[in-house]
């Protein structure tokens, strides 16, 4: 099947996520607002449970999210904000999405940054805020710990007793931010 | 061909679905079936722009449709896997048109302009409603905070009637025009003698309907700044439409405005802000100059009997308006102030005429700034009460306010008073 690629073609498939979207076709930004419009529209409809998102402001391209721990896990009762920053090639490319609220988890680092795949080599345009939200939602309670960002957590993670008790503590300690 | 592997284990029983169904009569009469646009729309929607298809291109594995631009656009940035299922597209030659499927939604929808004309309705309509919430939401709770209020008033106002004081519709205002920057310091003055630590600001008939019937936000012409809060997005999109209502009031007549409602504050223009700050500063040093109180002066004010016990009740309000004979139109002063002539004060009832004078000419040299006449420098009124139209009086400044409304004012309604200069 290969045999009909052209070259440079072939070459592409190769290259990183971050080198095509410099040379993306930036699309009007009017398209990209109007998406996000109506993403907005249908997650204000369908009143998704345990989660929520709205722009941050004026800015159609920055918004916050809230996410409720899963419940059965170590986060339940917990309710997460993260940020949502849409770049002008969205939804070709995938937000950053970012912890705002101090989260203790394997794959989340002490500056809120994730590791999830979906938001890197894995991101479809058919991806939304509200899958997004909801994938990280189920992350919480299912971390990949092969490729820990806090690997603390990680190690931690089989014990969920302790798991449990290390992250009350945490919880109390940053309760102010 | 390992497409076809799963297919080799999979058990053939037939669901529970398909043992009970029946099968489904063949309609062979006129009988219409109606499909609801909506749920047409998932089928006729590029999952990439969410729009109507476009040019629609097909997977050729998977069968999955894109617009055209969108699908060759996700392609070139992303994996080269269908974005549904992330079966893999080697390149464009997975894909193939299907001018069929086109025809069909031009079938459905015969005028593409049409329908997009009624999408941007819709989605102007929404925006719309995203902001009538907010502003419904701030009235309520501003409706809530008066009633509140209410058993704590003074006297029941039914004359001011000019006080469309800035309300809820306050809040939302993220303008930076000067007379907004007003409007916001009478609202300092308010809040200051909140923190007397009692809660006293009784809000008036007046601006309980204003805030709820024609909001008087006081100009909107600065671009509004991004409120903080989401929240707030739609409160300063409605303050753009105020715009109107804004234009039928009369600016010069003022009361004071409703503590703004809680989702606002964070809106407050900076300017305001330290327009605000240091205005106060400027009262409070001229309260403890004249040693006795006002509305401003609670930061100030420690004689120790339980200052907010005595002022629950004690307020009053005002009508300052420029003497009739003496300031005359061609009054420079009044020239200059234009509308702005006509002043709403609401203030404590043991505050003295000298102190309402003193503070008189500094909120008109504030207002004016720049453009106060060479020749009025330094303001100094001497102000009457009228107790008869015609009839004034001209006020001692070592009398109370309260004193003056007892032995002049008797109606309920807010006191009218004059100001004139003061005679050297």
């Amino acid at each position: 099947m290969a045999q009909n690629i052209s070259p440079e073609q072939s070459g592409g498939a190769g290259g990183s996520s971050k080198h095509n979207d410099d040379l993306l076709p930036v699309k009007d930004n009017h398209a990209v607002s109007k998406r996000l419009h109506k993403e907005l529209m249908n997650l204000m409809m369908a009143n998704e449970k345990g989660i929520s998102a709205f722009p941050d402001g004026e800015n159609i391209f920055k918004w916050v999210g809230t996410i409720a721990g899963p419940i059965n896990t170590v986060y339940a009762s917990q309710t997460y904000r993260l940020s949502l920053d849409f770049p002008n090639s969205y939804p070709y490319a995938a937000p950053v999405v970012k912890f705002l609220t101090p989260c203790f988890h394997p794959n989340v680092d002490l500056q809120g940054a994730i590791c999830l795949d979906i938001l890197k080599d894995k991101w479809s345009a058919l991806y939304d805020v509200r899958t997004i939200l909801l994938s990280i939602q189920s992350l919480l309670g299912e971390p990949n710990n092969e490729s820990p960002l806090n690997a603390q957590a990680a190690m931690m993670w089989n014990d969920q007793k302790e798991y449990k008790k290390y992250l009350d503590a945490f919880y109390e300690k940053h309760k102010d931010t | 061909m390992a497409s076809l592997e799963p297919t080799q284990n999979k058990t053939w029983d037939l669901s529970l679905y398909e043992l009970q169904r029946k099968p489904q009569e063949i309609i062979t009469d006129s009988t219409e079936i109606a499909v609801s646009p909506r749920s047409l729309h998932s089928e006729l929607m590029c999952p990439i722009c969410l729009d109507m298809l476009k040019k629609t291109m097909t997977t050729k594995e998977c069968l999955h449709r894109f617009c055209s631009d969108c699908i060759v656009t996700a392609l070139r940035s992303g994996n080269k896997e269908c974005p549904t299922c992330r079966k893999k597209l080697v390149s464009k030659r997975s894909l193939r048109a299907d001018p069929n499927f086109d025809l069909l939604i031009s079938k459905i929808y015969p005028s593409r302009e049409e329908y997009e004309a009624i999408q941007e309705k819709v989605m102007a309509k929404f925006n719309q409603t995203q902001s009538q919430q907010a502003l419904v939401n701030s009235i309520n709770e501003g409706i809530k905070l008066q009633s509140q209020n209410r058993p704590q008033r003074f006297r029941t106002n039914k004359g001011g009637g000019g006080g469309g004081g800035g309300g809820s519709g306050g809040g939302g205002g993220g303008s930076s025009t000067r007379s907004n920057v007003q409007a916001h310091d009478t609202a300092s003055n308010d809040s200051n003698s909140n923190t007397n630590g009692t809660d006293r600001e009784s809000r008036d008939g007046t601006s309980t309907g204003s805030a709820a019937g024609a909001p008087n936000v006081p100009s909107c012409n600065a671009p509004a700044q991004p409120p903080a809060s989401a929240g707030t997005s739609g409160a300063s999109t409605s303050s753009s439409r105020m715009q109107v209502d804004d234009a039928s009031n009369p600016p010069s007549i003022r009361s004071t405005p409703s503590p703004v409602p809680s989702n606002s504050s964070s809106t407050k223009p900076k300017r305001a802000m330290s327009v605000m700050t240091s205005e106060r500063s400027e009262e409070s040093e001229s309260d403890s100059q004249m040693d006795c109180r006002t509305e401003g002066d609670s930061n100030i004010d420690t004689e120790g009997e339980g200052n907010g016990e005595l002022g629950i009740n004690d307020e009053i309000e005002l009508v300052f308006k420029p003497h009739p004979t003496e300031m005359s139109a061609d009054n420079q002063l009044i020239r200059a102030l234009k509308d702005n002539c006509v002043r709403y004060i609401k203030t404590t009832a043991n505050a003295t005429v000298d102190h309402l004078s003193k503070y008189l000419a500094m909120r008109l040299t504030l207002d004016l700034g720049a453009d106060l006449p060479e020749a009025c420098r330094l303001l100094n009124f001497c102000i009457y009460v009228a107790p008869q139209p015609q009839q004034l009086v001209i006020l001692n400044g070592n009398q109370t306010l309260h004193q003056v409304n007892d032995k002049f004012w008797k109606v309920n309604k807010p006191m009218e008073m004059y100001y004139s200069w003061k005679k050297t």
